[in-house]
């Protein structure tokens, strides 16, 4: 009886204790909440305002990437100077995840700001109205500047009508890069572009030694696979990966058929692309494998690497654009596709519908896109702005050989489904590769499976 | 009357018992919020169809259907039940050998259990990252010695076979210090005089094993296993930081598949589905054990 009688002490105790706190906490949470409302302070000017800015710049991941994160962090220092009040906190996320992020972030309450995007997924962020529409706060643009920025493609996935939910930084395009040296040595003219897939594959015989494949690709498990050659071949042989108006995927043509046995016949029959790019990543299958010259040319070759081909030594003066941009012992060419077979995109940013300073991270924004920043962004891998490219150090012939690239592309299926078609269509390839997989039948099981769930959707 | 004496006596159970019922309370809401809530949560999702930015629409059991019907989702529940077969035949063995070695009075031994547990300590996401350096078809040690040896490159994220066994080893490598502690903690309470009177017998070191160490550490290894398996069936990181699924669906395995619906393509309700076939899985497997636990201690 005693123990029982001290635990009911005990517990009236613990209560009594427990109702003062808590009378306490809503007096304090009175205060707090009400305060700011009677007082009605100007809370933005007088607090300082963190903007929170998600990027992908890790600068372990490749040599590029070291580039991309000096110039955010000079970024946001330069901000910083010119507006105390705002402290910029950048957020990583994996460059493939990011858009992801964003999207889950905001389902789950999640705040963000400033966020990098992807064009080909523009489609579902419309979808799920995690951006902002931008144009309320684009409204002081004058033409001029809109039309700046609107030539690309990249500019036209984040527009809906009269919504605009993104902006981009830049164009990444994708050619052809080569070694000059090897081409000499295998008794080509390094000068002489190649202008067909056939021109292409004799080059890629030619350069082909022991210690170098001819001609690097990568169809490793991402989006990639699809983007840079997958579809672009499938384009090239006349067909589409997705039909708009059916709204389901095509990819199981004759078209399908051919780019799947081209690409099989590069790693199999001709030897001449390796067979480590169907587990490697892009940017080890490419940029690495060239720069450390175990590539003699590299299809999909980023606009976003032309600073490592400065690094390299590959090129000169061109990483930032100079007037002496030349190439040294490597160049690029536009790929030998057919016009429109190729993929343009470049990165874009937008602003969280979650932020609660939306005039701020646009401001931000504004400063991320002005002229002088985009100019040495290397990830911009082209100029964003129209204007920027009348300088001239974008008039070598380097400059144009990308551009005349740019002009060539097209986006990517704006599908809200776009992940799962790029990684539907990713591990048909690669079951075709390495499981030597009948290439109709597989490619129609695969279109099936995906318009089974996906289909008018 | 008889229903009104028992909720009397009810009462006077919870009025006698108050303070311990209380004392309870806590850890019955932390169960109900951390564990209770989010499973039925996966079934509940599981019968419904999610959309982005939209409501949910109950479906009944259309993401059933729809699983089913797919090869790849059969792919999937055949490349888990590979992966689970590999990484217990591999690491079982493994777990028993180190856990003799560290509980034996070698010297030494204490430091083989620091190392022995390195793998369990270090994040899957890591130790992925790790593998995927070592098997590299360039720049990999593992691929470097394997191709000094016998001339050959091997493409570990490549080849269907060795892309298998990539993943098998990783988790195998991840899994046996879990194991190993188990067992260990199984054979420090084996009296030595078993052992000795065995080898009076005539047992060798097989024999001894055979008849000593493994009927008496059977149910650590039981719980160990059923431990191992459930995470095995459950585990998504490992294997999508290593080889993403690929080559094509071949490591493709149920986890992975849910990570994939659920976290990129935000189809929760298929996510969900997948979920709940991997808690029946888990629970089938868990009978079995205990069938078979009990038909050797029958015996």
């Amino acid at each position: 009886m005693g123990n029982r009688r001290l635990n009911r002490r005990q517990l009236l105790r613990i209560g009594t204790l427990g109702l003062a706190g808590l009378g306490l906490g809503a007096c304090t949470g009175a205060t707090a909440t009400t305060a700011p409302a009677a007082e009605a302070p100007p809370a933005a000017a007088a607090e300082p305002v963190t903007i929170k800015w998600a990027h992908y710049f890790d600068p372990l991941q490749s040599p590029a990437q070291k580039f991309n994160f000096e110039w955010m962090e000079r970024m946001a220092s330069t901000f910083e100077a010119d507006h105390p009040e705002v402290k910029i906190e950048p957020e990583y996320f994996d460059w493939d995840r990011i858009d992801d992020r964003a999207i889950m972030d905001f389902e789950a309450g999640i705040k963000h700001d400033v966020v990098f995007g992807s064009p080909q997924l523009m489609a579902k962020h419309f979808e799920v109205g995690d951006f902002i529409d931008l144009a309320p706060y684009m409204a002081g643009w004058s033409d001029e500047e809109k039309t700046d920025l609107a030539w690309s493609p990249v500019w036209a996935s984040g527009s809906n009508g009269d919504v605009q939910i993104a902006v981009p930084t830049g164009v990444h395009t994708r050619s052809l890069a080569y070694r000059r040296d090897m081409f000499e040595a295998a008794g080509l003219d390094p000068d002489t572009p190649l202008t067909s897939l056939d021109e292409c594959l004799a080059a890629a015989q030619a350069l082909t030694t022991d210690d170098v494949y001819g001609l690097g690709m990568s169809f490793g498990p991402a989006r990639g696979t699809i983007e840079l050659y997958f579809g672009p071949l499938i384009w090239h042989f006349g067909g589409e990966l997705w039909d708009p108006e059916a709204k389901e995927a095509s990819f199981a043509s004759e078209a399908g058929i051919q780019a799947a046995n081209f690409i099989h016949d590069l790693v199999y029959t001709h030897k001449v692309t390796p067979e480590s790019a169907i587990g490697g990543t892009y940017d080890d299958a490419i940029l690495v494998a060239f720069l450390e010259g175990r590539l003699a040319m590299g299809w999909g070759f980023g606009s976003y690497w032309i600073v490592s081909l400065e690094e390299g030594g590959f090129v000169k003066g061109c990483f930032p654009a100079t007037d002496a941009c030349a190439v040294d012992t490597g160049g690029v060419m536009v790929t030998p596709t057919a016009p429109g077979a190729q993929f343009t995109n470049g990165w874009t940013l937008s602003v969280h519908a979650l932020s609660e300073h939306p005039q701020e991270a646009f401001t931000f924004m504004e400063h991320l896109i002005k002229p002088d920043s985009l100019y040495d962004f290397p990830d911009a891998g082209l100029p964003a702005r129209l204007s920027l490219w009348d300088r001239p150090e974008f008039q070598s012939d380097f400059y144009q050989t990308w551009l005349e690239a740019a002009g060539k592309g097209r986006p990517m299926p704006a599908t809200v489904h776009y992940a799962e078609l790029a990684d539907t269509a990713a591990a048909c390839l690669q079951e075709i590769l390495v499981m030597e997989e009948p290439v109709e039948d597989t490619l129609t099981r695969f279109q099936d499976e995906y318009n089974s769930k996906y289909a008018g959707k | 009357m008889p229903s009104s004496r028992s909720s009397r006596k009810g009462l006077y159970l919870l009025s006698r018992y108050r303070l311990p019922y209380l004392l309870l309370l806590p850890a019955v809401v932390v169960l109900v919020v951390f564990l209770a809530w989010p499973l039925g949560s996966i079934f509940y999702f599981s019968l419904r169809e999610t959309p982005l930015g939209g409501a949910s629409i109950f479906v009944g059991l259309d993401n059933f259907a729809l699983l089913l019907s797919e090869n790849r989702f059969l792919n999937n529940l055949a490349a888990s039940l590979r992966y689970l077969v590999g990484v217990l035949a591999l690491s079982v063995p493994l777990a028993y050998l180190a856990a003799i070695l560290v509980s034996s009075r070698l010297r030494g031994a204490g430091i083989f259990r620091t190392v022995f547990m390195l793998p369990w300590i270090i994040a899957p996401v890591v130790s992925s990252i790790l593998f995927r350096t070592m098997v590299d078809p360039y720049s990999g040690p593992i691929t470097a010695a394997l191709e000094w040896l016998t001339g050959e490159k091997f493409l570990f994220l490549v080849k269907p076979d060795l892309a298998v066994l990539s993943i098998v080893v990783h988790s195998a490598w991840r899994s046996f210090p879990f194991e190993m502690l188990l067992i260990a903690a199984g054979l420090t309470a084996i009296s030595p005089e078993l052992y000795d009177s065995a080898k009076v017998d005539g047992a060798g070191a097989w024999s001894q094993f055979r008849y000593v160490t493994l009927p008496l550490t059977r149910n650590q290894l039981f719980v160990a296993v059923l431990l191992i398996t459930i995470w095995t069936l459950q585990d998504a990181e490992g294997v999508y930081s290593l080889t993403q699924g690929g080559p094509g669906y071949v490591t493709e395995v149920a986890g992975v598949r849910l990570f994939k619906e659920a976290f990129i393509y935000f189809n929760i309700g298929i996510g969900s589905a997948i979920g709940v076939v991997l808690i029946l899985l888990s629970i089938l497997f868990m009978i079995l054990y205990l069938r078979v636990i009990g038909a050797g201690e029958s015996q």
